[in-house]
């Protein structure tokens, strides 16, 4: 035993297994997540259930299972639960969603296992997604077109019909989001330059009458869209489907509410892996319903990315500078330490630190003093001076920026004194040679300071509460409008969508999977972006290789 | 090991205490260094002939390569250095107050010990100084990497991969690089730093023969520790020991006739 230890092997065995182990938790986390966000996306069997009632009748569900458990019988017999004199000190209960919230009182139920009297997974049913109030689970009975019942195969003509309702539907909202949206930015912009030009005591009848003509005609254009809108929206609501409910009832969907509709217990497994991938599709490109609850996250991943991008590019300039002026030419001694030592230290301020100071000073001081001397017309309203992406991003760029000032540093320490000196040996001066040998060489480093940035950024939620991250953002900061980027907008961010969908949805049981489902794409959206920074970062390296020998 | 005696050539011999102004390149006159509080060079006079290859040989720490870098300059990047004395470039001394050390240094090329290529290709390389002067049109410069490369014994192995970066080339091929880039700014002085130190035997003999045809265009100061090498491709020759100018004459009459024990005794290999 003594010789066992004193051979080193139990050095390998700890340090091989704390390697192990943290492997294994990251992994594991990795693996989790991933499962649990992407099995939302499969399409399940929906079942067919008869379950036994308190009164003893027998009552049918339909719908999917969504969570089974096994809890002591105990707790349910407390809560006056009627257990059926069912033996053994477990007992099992699924959650089934039966969807339909309009008809039933909830559309998530526990079902005990022993009320269960039977269970099936009938052909035909169907699983309608709509843009209101969730899905819908039933029975295909009519296809309407027209008010006239379709005749043919019914599923193929309502999937040709949904199929034109959305189109119209996507029509009517680029229509709504593009030009509609872009007069009534204009409008907004002549109504600011109204209001500009009378607190600057130039509002001469000529100006009004001016503006006044710009604004008829917009209004003018405006109505002609409106009118294009509402025929559109007319023609949507022309089909409807009649759908047979669990109750046996028969109910009319117009299609225009029908997003899609699938038969998953028809699909055979390719067709389920399609519908899996649409499904992944959907749910990175298309905007949330229902109090997020539903639908995609394009705004938040958009917002995420953005947001860091524009982060990344306040940070890098500033910790470069910085990083150079601490290593080429402050003077070493105390103050440069202990300056060193502050910005090290910088790192360790808890975010949400940060996100107050940002609130306190650029949100208000320094936004606040924007909008009185460049934006004094649109006052009261504020238009800097409130929370919005530009602040957050330079809020996470000060928070990042001891990183980026460390591995530059890091990065300028490693560049061989011979080659700083070959520079200034052929008449460079000390400028010179940073820009063209040093920093080029360093690049690599400040490449590897902002992964670290990136990082850190990206999963950032705290700081970002007070200073621009909000539930529901109805417009991207980027859009067709001029000037393009509207740095005062508020945005939407996946790690802040995480925490609103798990914690302030109206609906725990519907949004459970999502907050899996966005924390993977969370994950996925920041291994991305270090990804192509470590990309860029090997590329630089490979090519300055070579000092080394 | 080969005697110095045979390394040695017939070469024309110049009274150095008494130098005529327009053949001297570079003077140094009271020359004392300090590294913060030590002493490192003591109170050196000498003078350089213009086109003409003057060797600086010592043990280590002697100062010769310190010596050296008093000459363009680059102890002043050194943080506590300070020096007094002064250095004459033809007649003017390069430590005054309105000199630009950036010009100076355009004027006094170096080489340094180990080949220090820049991550660029070949041709960005020796183009490097004049890119800094603000020279662009490409045909200057393609001239000038051209006749820079040709000097420097390198332009037929290179011209066809003029793109390519730098680091693919070999240590000796880089070293003669380096070279080429230091003359391509075309100094009057040429600095050079034991520069076959870090190089194969082979690429040591390019290196030198190079050495030999670039006195005629400049003034070459060389710090070896090598003494055949010194005796082989230098004209005068300095022996320092301990941060003093021991003896400074001619390369043959150095090695052959020296005046001071001391250079006997390092020469024939009793110390050092």
């Amino acid at each position: 035993m003594n010789n066992w230890f004193k051979s080193g092997s139990p050095w390998i065995w700890m340090t091989a297994g704390a390697v192990s182990i943290s492997l294994i938790a990251v992994l594991g986390l990795l693996l989790m997540i991933a499962w649990r966000g992407l099995v939302y996306f499969w399409p399940s069997s929906i079942y067919q259930f008869d379950v036994l009632q308190a009164n003893g009748e027998s009552q049918t569900l339909i719908g999917e299972i969504y969570d089974t458990e096994s809890i002591p019988a105990r707790r349910l017999s407390d809560q006056g639960i009627d257990l059926r004199g069912h033996k053994g000190e477990f007992i099992s209960r699924e959650l089934i969603k039966t969807g339909n919230r309009e008809y039933v009182d909830l559309d998530f139920r526990w079902v005990l296992e022993s009320d269960i009297v039977s269970r099936s997974q009938p052909a035909g049913l169907a699983m309608f997604e709509r843009s209101k109030n969730g899905n819908f689970y039933g029975y295909i009975t009519e296809v309407l077109q027209q008010g006239e019942p379709v005749s043919g195969d019914k599923t193929e003509q309502l999937h040709q019909l949904i199929e034109r309702a959305n189109d119209l539907n996507e029509q009517a909202i680029d229509l709504q989001n593009d030009e509609i949206g872009s007069i009534n930015y204009q409008l907004e912009q002549l109504r600011l330059k109204r209001r500009s030009l009378e607190i600057n005591d130039k509002l001469t009848d000529a100006a009004i009458a001016s503006l006044d003509a710009q604004k008829e005609q917009l209004q003018a254009q405006y109505q002609i869209l409106e009118k294009a809108l509402f025929a559109i929206r007319d023609k949507t609501e022309r089909d409807a489907v009649v759908v047979t409910d669990m109750r046996g009832e028969k109910i009319t969907l117009p299609l225009n509410q029908v997003l899609d509709v699938t038969q998953p217990n028809d699909m055979n497994i390719a067709e389920k892996i399609w519908h899996f991938l649409r499904q992944i599709g959907k749910f990175v490109s298309q905007d949330p319903r229902e109090a997020n609850t539903e639908g995609g996250v394009f705004p938040a991943i958009f917002g995420t990315v953005f947001m860091v991008m524009l982060m990344a590019v306040i940070v890098t300039p500033f910790g470069v500078i910085a990083a150079i002026y601490l290593h080429e030419y402050a003077q070493k001694g105390p103050v440069t330490k202990m300056l060193r030592i502050a910005v090290i230290n910088l790192a360790g301020v808890p975010s949400i630190v940060y996100g107050v100071f940002g609130l306190g000073f650029f949100v208000y001081i320094l936004g606040g003093s924007i909008d009185e001397l460049f934006y004094p017309e649109a006052l009261p309203g504020p238009t800097f001076g409130t929370p919005g992406v530009l602040w957050s991003a330079i809020t996470l760029a000060i928070l990042t920026l001891p990183v980026v000032i460390v591995s530059t540093e890091e990065g300028l320490s490693r560049i061989p004194m011979s080659l700083r000196q070959g520079s200034l040996a052929l008449g460079a001066t000390k400028a010179e040679t940073l820009w063209r040998i040093v920093i080029p060489m360093a690049s690599p480093a400040i490449m590897t300071g902002l992964i670290l940035a990136v990082a850190r950024a990206a999963g950032e939620v705290a700081p970002l509460m007070l200073v621009g991250v909000v539930k529901s953002a109805p417009m991207l900061p980027l859009d067709g409008n001029f000037p393009f980027f509207h740095l005062d907008r508020k945005f939407m961010h996946l790690g802040f969508h995480i925490y609103d969908v798990g914690f302030q949805s109206p609906n725990v049981e519907a949004a459970r999977p999502l907050v899996f489902a966005t924390a993977f794409l969370l994950v996925a959206v920041i291994v991305g972006l270090n990804i192509t920074a470590i990309g860029i970062r090997n590329h630089l390296r490979e090519k300055f290789r070579s000092l080394e020998n | 090991m080969i005697s110095i005696e045979t390394q040695l050539r017939d070469v024309q011999r110049v009274d150095l205490a008494n130098l005529p102004e327009e053949d001297t390149e570079l003077s140094i006159n009271q020359l004392n260094l300090y590294y913060a509080d030590k002493q490192a060079l003591f109170d050196i006079t000498m003078r350089i002939p213009k086109n003409q290859v003057t060797a600086f040989i010592g043990p280590s720490g002697c100062g010769k390569s310190t010596l050296l870098r008093c000459i363009n300059r680059m102890n002043d990047l050194v943080d506590d250095c300070r020096i007094d004395g002064e250095v004459l470039l033809k007649q003017k001394n390069i430590y005054a107050k309105s000199v630009d050390v950036a010009a100076l240094r355009r004027n006094i090329g170096m080489v340094f010990q180990r080949p220090n290529p820049f991550p660029k290709s070949i041709y960005e390389n020796v183009i490097y100084g004049l890119r800094l002067q603000g020279i662009k049109d490409k045909r200057v410069l393609d001239e000038a990497a051209e006749k820079a490369l040709r000097a420097a014994a390198l332009w037929k192995e290179v011209k066809d991969r003029l793109n390519d970066s730098a680091f693919g080339l070999s240590g000796g091929q880089q070293q003669r690089l380096v070279i080429a880039r230091a003359i391509a700014i075309e100094p009057q002085v040429l600095l050079l730093d034991e520069p076959t130190s870090a190089l194969d035997p082979i690429s040591t003999l390019t290196v030198e023969e190079l050495i030999t045809s670039l006195k005629e265009q400049y003034t070459v100061v060389i710090v070896t520790h090598n003494m055949q090498q010194a005796a082989r491709v230098s004209d005068q020759t300095a022996f320092m020991y301990m941060g003093e100018l021991i003896e400074y004459s001619d390369t043959n009459s150095l090695f052959t006739t020296p005046s001071k024990k001391q250079t006997e005794d390092y020469i024939t290999g009793r110390y050092g």
